[in-house]
């Protein structure tokens, strides 16, 4: 973990919908470094995908990045303009399994046509050495009689199968970063855990780096070494795993994990967020999460913070950490989880 | 597989069996007047003498048993006044390959201008290929089609210095009236393709496709446009059997001696023996129509399965 394979520096990304402009990411810097496992969490509409999406060009076609860099291994993707860079980077390089396994299949077309496409659009390998190739993938993914699976269509296969297909798809072509979008959010929970050790076992024997992106805090405690809390297209904390769960500073972090239904107390409601994220066709000022944050200071609708190192591996966006700020304490039940850690989180 | 067949082909026949029955019973009710070339001049005796003749008299279930006795043997009847005394195969087996051939041709032009069409429509979508393609399927099914014939009749005819008249030896004069008719079906095809390419492309599994690094080239041809060719299968071999009834209004434009119009025809006349002959061969492609797109439907997608499985998934 020692130098960055893919750096973002001031990424912003508008979409254009029906004339009006959309900030979907409001400048994010971040770097994600070779070998580790990153997650970026967030609430549903943080920009989580969107951010993800522009390391591979797969923006929709009504979007587009507008200032910023991204540099991959020395390439700065930023540049690219054409589908034909692209094709290099996509699967070859940055890989990714999204979703829902039940619709990421063609249905039309074997398992095993459906890998072997993947391999040799990257790969020389042609014919039989192709197929050599997609049978030890479907052993490594954890599929049994690969050779009988391989020519069955995708309907045949179960929720958490169809996922394992998925991942041999995305490490068809060796590629050096994994992104999994939600990858488990889809499954039984009892499949999730086994999907979730099968990333991790491949990210080993490929060294592979791994970009998770998830809602889940119980996948992110799991499988993370670091974490960045993502809130209406920034990165608002970012830091090593066990910082972020037992040292946050930033009030929305505080929020997201006062709302583990872990944390709450028996007989008592679940903990909620109040209110809606903020309207990202307006721009926003100040902190955004402060008009949901009862105890915003005024600072916090006035000014955006800046980044403040708290360690070395830990950064907040916050004014709270401001040396003239006033102190506010973060909720009880954070405080709990520093002190008692949780039981029954994960595995 | 083979048993799902049986099982759909013997309930095909039991349909067709249950609409000839229908028809049969319902021209039964006509009256008797349609039998006679002068029905005025004949007294009693010779009405009854013919019909007797013409089996009629004989109670209901017994005609239609005869009826299907006869049609086992393949015998369809003769015409009673449409071509009074001529066997209706013979008829039909000198007007229908006209009309099935071009139906055959004019249905092979649509499918290769429509099909080609739509996809370049779902491609470009809301640019040119998609504006141009709109217009013309909004035209072509906003204006009535007898509006488009008789220009493409007086322009083509004018222009080319084609004749008006079809003759069946003279392939100048097929031009037109397979043009004509291709032009409905290209429309059709295309707005289908497109819809159903548009409906493949906002699919997860191309989202991934993509994300794999195929290019947008090969991800509409491998994947968009195969997935989208399926759902329209099922349709084709109906189509295919439907062109021998012909096209009235095309037929009757450019004198071409087809099937098109002889149902409307016989019925004007009621030549019963003939409308039923008719009916039935209508229905029975409708029926086989059916049957074979949806064999053909299971032959290209996986996902319909002809045996019932246990326990899937």
């Amino acid at each position: 973990m020692t130098e960055p394979i893919l750096s973002v520096r001031g990424l912003h990304v508008m979409f254009n919908l029906r004339g009006r402009k959309l900030h979907a990411i409001r400048g994010v810097d971040l770097d994600v470094m070779k070998g580790e496992s990153l997650a970026i969490v967030g609430e549903s509409g943080s920009g989580k995908s969107v951010f993800v999406k522009t390391f591979m060009g797969l923006l929709d076609a009504n979007g587009w990045i507008d200032g910023g860099e991204i540099v991959y291994n020395g390439e700065k993707l930023t540049d690219y303009k054409t589908e034909k860079q692209w094709l290099k980077i996509r699967g070859g390089e940055i890989a990714m399994v999204l979703q829902d396994p039940m619709t990421s299949l063609n249905p039309l077309k074997t398992i095993g046509a459906q890998i072997i496409e993947a391999i040799e659009l990257h790969r020389p390998l042609r014919g039989r050495e192709s197929y050599g190739e997609m049978i030890s993938l479907l052993k490594d993914v954890g599929i049994p009689e690969p050779e009988r699976r391989a020519k069955q269509y995708p309907h045949e296969f179960s929720g958490g199968m169809r996922q394992r297909v998925v991942i041999a798809i995305a490490v068809a072509c060796r590629p050096k970063v994994l992104i999994c979008d939600e990858p488990t959010t889809a499954l039984d929970v009892t499949i999730q855990a086994q999907i979730l050790k099968l990333i991790r076992s491949l990210k080993e024997k490929y060294d592979l780096t791994t970009i998770y992106i998830t809602h889940d805090l119980g996948v992110v405690a799991n499988v993370a070494d670091r974490i960045a809390v993502m809130y209406a297209g920034d990165i608002v904390e970012i830091g090593a795993c066990d910082e972020v769960f037992y040292d946050p500073k930033h009030p929305y972090t505080w929020a997201l994990l006062s709302s583990l239904p872990q944390l709450g107390e028996k007989g008592e409601d679940l903990y909620s967020i109040k209110g809606t994220p903020p309207n990202l066709f307006a721009d926003v000022r100040g902190d955004a999460f402060a008009p949901r944050n009862p105890q915003a200071l005024k600072i916090d609708f006035v000014k955006q913070p800046p980044y403040f190192q708290v360690s070395p591996t830990h950064r907040a966006k916050t004014w709270l950490l401001d040396p003239r700020a006033p102190k506010i304490e973060p909720p009880e039940s954070v405080k709990r989880l520093a002190s008692e850690g949780v039981s029954g989180f994960g595995e | 597989m083979v048993k799902y067949v049986l099982k759909r082909l013997a309930s095909s026949v039991v349909t067709l069996a249950i609409v000839i029955t229908i028809v049969f019973v319902l021209l039964r009710q006509m009256p008797i007047e349609g039998y006679f070339d002068n029905f005025e001049k004949l007294n009693e005796a010779q009405i009854n003498a013919k019909l007797a003749n013409l089996g009629l008299t004989q109670p209901i279930p017994v005609q239609l048993k005869n009826f299907f006795a006869n049609l086992l043997r393949g015998d369809l009847g003769t015409s009673s006044r449409y071509s009074a005394g001529t066997s209706i195969a013979s008829i039909i087996a000198q007007k229908a390959p006209l009309s099935a051939c071009m139906g055959l041709m004019s249905m092979a032009i649509s499918l290769a201008m429509g099909i080609p069409l739509g996809a370049a429509m779902a491609r470009s979508k809301s640019g040119f290929w998609d504006k141009f393609g709109t217009v013309f399927i909004v035209f072509i099914n906003a204006v009535p089609a007898a509006v488009y014939y008789i220009f493409i009749q007086m322009y083509g005819t004018s222009w080319m210095g084609i004749s008006m008249l079809f003759d069946r030896n003279n392939y100048v004069t097929w031009i037109l009236p397979v043009f004509s008719m291709s032009l409905g079906s290209t429309a059709s095809y295309a707005m289908w393709i497109r819809r159903y390419m548009l409906d493949e492309m906002n699919k997860d599994y191309v989202r991934l496709a993509r994300a794999k690094g195929v290019s947008s080239q090969q991800i509409m041809m491998r994947h968009v446009f195969r997935n989208a060719f399926v759902p329209m299968i099922q349709y084709i071999p109906a189509s295919i059997l439907y062109t021998i009834s012909g096209s009235i209004y095309i037929e009757s434009l450019y004198s071409v001696p087809g099937m098109g119009g002889l149902l409307v025809d016989v019925i004007g006349r009621q030549d019963n023996p003939m409308v039923q002959a008719l009916v039935m061969i209508y229905s029975a492609i409708g029926i086989i129509g059916l049957l074979l797109g949806d064999l053909l439907m299971g032959v290209t997608d996986p996902r319909i399965s002809f045996v019932k499985k246990e326990g899937a998934r």
